[in-house]
């Protein structure tokens, strides 16, 4: 008899085997179910805690639109610099896989700097350091360079925050990159596409879908660390509640709000990811 | 058999050093015709898979010359012109790898139809027309919407045939095609191989495959150590090599 697949439940199946499928059945509702009241009696934790906390709920809602204002500036911010890091990303891996010495040593030295110094230290250098920069080259005679490298304070922290994330995720660019057989590579050129097709069409297609996950993470991170502008004066959102809560004594609900923000945004952050890379895994041998 | 035809390979004086010392290739001579199909044996290290990819660059020959259908470009040689040349040659000649290297993130059809469209600048209409032809011809119509990792080894390296005659190669390349198939999806391959070889097709193949080294190659040559140990027809080679190296290598791999 020839071998066919046979679904669940499909005639010739054995009564024992049957049963043995059943019980897998039911072992994977059970887990879906046990997952679900786990979630479900955490969530009732932590709103038992708040309530029992004595939160002023009043006052939170009071203040809820004044601290969802400043999310705008964490919204422009972390969009802005992640789309700088991207460019830059895959600018710094190009050049860390490049056989061109400049080229190499550039973004060598780039992802080595950055990643070295602490990113407050980046901050500060990019709002007040260089200022006089551009002080110091405005005296070696180049008219108008002290005031277009007087940053205000956004523009200041989105080139921070982008060239900071710009040199880690160049490595995992890189390592994305060389993640993709050789013989992917052979394959292109043995069809005679240039070293760049080969890039554009084969290689960072794929690698894309292996650095999704890591980049996702680095987004999640960078929408958090958007609040390190507040630092420059920017009234954005853990800025203000900050300033709110110090000013009424009520830290605690101002602090828990804003983290619930935070949170809920990373939370639909996730779900994008996830949308994403079940569109990108579209190639896969799927099991089920 | 094919004496008045035109040469379509010419490899003169190859060698290929890895690294400083390890000298794989030393000193090969081969021409091909058009139309005929080699096959090249040989243990495994001997260098044949290396001598190929030396036919299209995707290693770099450390001394000879490499002819292909015309374009002859000679090893250490700074040309301007050499990284257009080897573009050129790997546009005339088709290859087909143990590991099939399709692309996993494109469907069979766009697999086919990526080389004419990015190299050769093709309308997507008249790629399309072409590889739907060429999946007939490999008996794979119905997979045209299929991601590879959805098919059989032996589909797979179809696809991967049908993926380099879609650029109307001059010369097909097999680096031991069938070797990482299982025994029973072998055939359906080496099948494929034969119709080409019988259509016309020049072919330089290393592969392990009697069948197709004994009733379908012209010619067979046997490499050992980076030299020719031995060539000549099938029926010569097969049934009364000069050489007994040949032997005991044909008695260890039949």
């Amino acid at each position: 008899m020839m071998a066919k697949t046979m679904h669940p439940g499909a005639a010739g199946i054995p009564l024992e085997a049957q049963q043995v499928l059943q019980q897998i059945e039911t072992k994977k509702t059970k887990y879906k179910r046990n997952m679900a009241i786990a979630f479900a009696v955490l969530f009732v934790f932590m709103i038992t805690g708040l309530i029992v906390l004595g939160l002023d709920f009043k006052f939170m809602a009071k203040w809820l639109p004044f601290i969802l204002a400043g999310s705008g500036y964490t919204f422009l911010v972390a969009f802005l610099a992640i789309s700088l890091a991207c460019i830059l990303a895959v600018v710094g891996a190009l050049g860390r896989l490049s056989k061109n010495p400049i080229f190499n040593s550039i973004a060598t030295s780039y992802v080595s700097l950055i990643r070295g110094t602490p990113l407050l230290v980046q901050i500060y250098m990019w709002y007040l350091a260089l200022p006089q920069i551009g002080k110091a080259l405005e005296g070696y005679g180049i008219p108008g360079i002290q005031r277009l490298l007087t940053l205000p304070a956004v523009p200041a922290g989105i080139l921070a925050l982008g060239v900071c994330y710009g040199a880690y995720m160049t490595e995992t660019v890189r390592a994305g990159i060389q993640s993709i057989k050789i013989g992917q590579t052979e394959a292109a050129k043995a069809l005679g596409m240039t070293t760049s097709q080969t890039m554009k069409r084969i290689i960072f297609p794929q690698a894309l879908r292996v650095i999704i996950p890591p980049v996702s993470n680095e987004f999640i991170a960078m929408i958090k660390d958007s609040s390190m502008v507040s630092l420059m004066g920017v009234w954005e959102m853990s800025y203000r509640a900050l300033k709110i809560g110090r000013r009424h004594f009520q830290s605690l609900e101002m602090l828990i709000m804003v983290a619930f923000i935070y949170w809920i945004m990373c939370v639909l952050l996730q779900f994008c990811q996830e949308k994403i890379e079940k569109h990108m895994a579209r190639g896969d041998r799927r099991i089920s | 058999m094919m004496e008045n035809s035109t040469t379509m390979v010419k490899i003169t004086n190859v060698h290929k050093v890895f690294g400083k010392k390890l000298h794989v290739l030393c000193g090969i001579n081969l021409e091909v015709k058009k139309g005929e199909t080699v096959v090249i044996l040989g243990a495994s290290g001997s260098g044949k898979s290396t001598l190929l990819r030396c036919i299209n660059f995707l290693e770099e020959p450390t001394a000879g010359t490499i002819e292909v259908d015309g374009i002859t470009i000679t090893a250490g040689e700074d040309d301007k012109k050499r990284e257009n040349h080897i573009l050129d040659i790997r546009k005339k000649t088709g290859m087909c790898f143990q590991s099939f290297n399709l692309f996993p993130h494109m469907t069979v059809l766009e697999n086919i139809i990526e080389g004419p469209i990015t190299v050769l600048g093709q309308k997507k209409k008249q790629a399309v027309l072409y590889a739907e032809e060429l999946l007939d011809w490999v008996g794979l119509t119905e997979k045209r919407e299929e991601h590879p990792s959805r098919l059989s080894g032996g589909q797979q390296q179809r696809v991967a045939i049908a993926r380099s005659l879609a650029m109307k190669p001059k010369v097909m390349l097999f680096d031991e095609p069938t070797s990482a198939l299982d025994p029973e999806l072998v055939g359906e391959v080496v099948d494929v191989m034969e119709r080409l070889a019988k259509e016309g097709m020049t072919i330089i193949a290393v592969t392990h495959e009697m069948h197709f080294a004994r009733d379908v190659a012209d010619r067979v040559l046997i490499m050992d150590e980076g030299v020719w140990i031995e060539e000549g027809t099938p029926e010569k080679i097969f049934n009364n090599p000069d050489q007994e190296r040949t032997r005991q290598f044909l008695a260890h791999i039949l």
